[in-house]
């Protein structure tokens, strides 16, 4: 604990130290070597067991996904439902988090933790009701239902994510621009939203990355005729004869955004991470 | 002269709609969020409450018929639903307990300045962002006795491939086994969050008055990472009563029924098996169990 700084210990101290943080990161990260070793694998290699044998890469099971199935369009709808997920989340919890943090009135207290513990609800048990109730609406594989029901647990984990941002913000900034004249959605709009802007985006990614990774509502809303990539990866692993090679592809192309968001947000990732855990 | 009381009877009168103003705004703000809520998750849930006392097949095409607590004295008879709550129970304990200990053993093995430690820390962070169905799907894939990468390493190391997938005892360990390497670097980010933060102090004193590592631990590190155990922990159990793709992609529930766990048994009741009322009456179960986890997160790290 006292000599924190690993430069300088000792040359075998080092050694044992780093070859302790090479094999931690190996064996981590092997699952995910598997993944994306197989999608570059030809078709025989792919059942070969042993993981560090040498094979002939080829974007066999690339074009195959991307041209010769549906995968494009299921691309297509998960950015759609993500995006707009994102978009109305993040507009409606800034709106909330503003009220949430600027005034002071009756009901605050059990509106914000009603949210809050909104946000803990496992999303199996709405998935019963919401199957129904969209049924007779008549919405059910559409975007919008998968839209919707997304919204349902981002936009609880948004408000909270976001309020930090809001309460940081300096009452003196508001002050002056209510005394300026401006109306409350004025200085909203001028003062809060830049300065914000910042936990905005970070609260907007990651309402991409958890409409991304949904399963469960694709599955039960939705999925004949709007399939999202975690059901199309899905998908390839039917009864017969799973395609490892088409999935591992596909499942490469679906980690992408994630895991660009995990590497590039690291900063922000602990704070959003308390707030909800991850899905 | 008149003119004065005018003036103050339109200055009060503009306070008092000022006043109505204050008073309205916060609700105006709030609502656009509160109305979709109220559509998408509370009548949903209001609904399914509904429901609960139903019994409903939609399959048979018949009608919704009240049957009060027939669904709950149904589900408490049933053993399926015991053998769920029992999977349930062991899966979150099993999973939850091993991630706090590796978490926490390699935050404090990486509370340490080092060369790319940035990097490293984010590497190990990469798992708990995988797509739970592709990290589902690759355990699947590498537990194949035949052609999988696990089997590979216990055939070299001159055992006999275990078909895990297709034992009930050991799907059950594998889906396990799966949980806790997607998830104890999230046990690990919050502990490190935390431990790379404490005072330096009371750790001098202690190597002064001749500590050893064990007391160290015992006596500074635990106490201060306490609270932080806590919330992980919680966070982590409520997050794996939401287990459900990486299982139902991995043994689908199966062999049997030695991986269903709560959210497959109900996704089973309710869309193999169309019987609404009763899920609707698990379900309840389930969030029952989460909100008494969430009241204590919440009385733990949130306040206004």
């Amino acid at each position: 604990m006292l000599n924190r700084d690993v430069s300088k210990w000792t040359t075998p101290k080092k050694i044992m130290f780093y070859t302790a943080v090479i094999i931690l990161l190996l064996v981590e990260l092997f699952p995910i070597f598997v993944v994306i070793s197989t999608s570059f694998k030809p078709a025989k290699a792919v059942f070969d067991s042993n993981p560090f044998a040498f094979f002939n890469p080829t974007l066999k099971n690339y074009k195959e996904v991307l041209f010769e199935r549906d995968f494009i369009n299921n691309l297509i709808n998960s950015v759609f439902i993500a995006l707009m997920t994102s978009i109305i989340s993040v507009s409606l919890g800034s709106l909330a988090a503003y009220s949430l943090s600027r005034f002071d009135f009756k009901g605050k207290k059990s509106i914000g933790l009603g949210i809050l513990i909104s946000r803990m609800i496992p999303p199996i048990t709405l998935s019963v009701p919401l199957f129904i109730l969209m049924r007779k609406i008549g919405i059910l594989d559409t975007h919008l239902v998968l839209i919707l029901s997304h919204i349902s647990f981002i936009l609880p984990f948004i408000i909270w994510m976001i309020l930090p941002f809001f309460k940081g913000v300096s009452k003196a900034y508001e002050e002056a621009a209510l005394i300026d004249g401006c109306s409350r959605m004025q200085s909203f709009i001028r003062v809060f939203i830049p300065l914000v802007a910042p936990g905005l985006v970070v609260s907007g990614i990651f309402s991409f990355v958890y409409s991304w990774n949904d399963f469960l509502y694709a599955l039960v809303l939705a999925g004949s005729k709007v399939q999202t990539v975690p059901i199309a990866v899905s998908g390839f692993i039917g009864q017969f004869g799973p395609k490892w090679g088409a999935m591992t592809a596909s499942g490469t192309l679906a980690l992408i955004p994630t895991f660009i968001f995990a590497l590039a947000l690291q900063k922000y990732i602990i704070s959003g991470l308390s707030v909800g855990g991850i899905d | 002269m008149s003119k004065l009381p005018k003036k103050t009877r339109e200055t009060s009168l503009k306070k008092k709609s000022l006043w109505f103003k204050n008073k309205i705004t916060p609700y105006g703000f709030l609502s656009p969020a509160l109305l979709i809520l109220a559509g998408v998750l509370l009548f949903p849930l209001i609904y399914s409450f509904f429901l609960s006392f139903h019994e409903w097949n939609m399959a048979s095409g018949e009608a919704m018929k009240f049957s009060f607590l027939d669904n709950y004295i149904k589900l408490f008879k049933s053993e399926s639903f015991w053998h769920s709550i029992k999977l349930q129970l062991i899966f979150v304990g099993a999973s939850v307990s091993i991630e706090l200990i590796i978490g926490l053993a390699v935050a404090i093995f990486l509370n340490k300045d080092f060369f790319a430690d940035k990097l490293v820390r984010a590497l190990l962070l990469l798992p708990a962002f995988i797509l739970p169905v592709v990290s589902g799907l690759a355990f699947r894939f590498m537990y194949n006795p035949q052609y999988g990468a696990i089997n590979w390493f216990i055939k070299k190391l001159g055992f006999a491939p275990i078909p895990f997938l297709s034992h009930p005892k050991l799907a059950f360990l594998a889906i396990v086994i799966q949980d806790i390497w997607r998830m104890w670097p999230f046990m690990f980010m919050i502990l490190y969050a935390s431990i790379s933060t404490f005072p330096k102090a009371p750790y001098e004193a202690a190597k002064i008055s001749g500590a050893n590592r064990w007391q160290i631990f015992r006596y500074i590190t635990l106490p201060l990472l306490k609270p932080s155990i806590v919330i992980a922990v919680i966070l982590r159990v409520l997050n794996a009563l939401k287990a459900f793709s990486e299982i139902y992609v991995m043994t689908n529930g199966g062999p049997g029924n030695a991986t269903t766990i709560l959210s497959l048994f109900i996704y089973k009741n309710a869309f193999d098996f169309y019987d609404m009322g009763f899920s609707a009456g698990v379900s309840y179960i389930l969030v029952i169990i989460a909100l008494i986890f969430s009241v204590f997160l919440v009385k733990k790290q949130f306040d206004f």
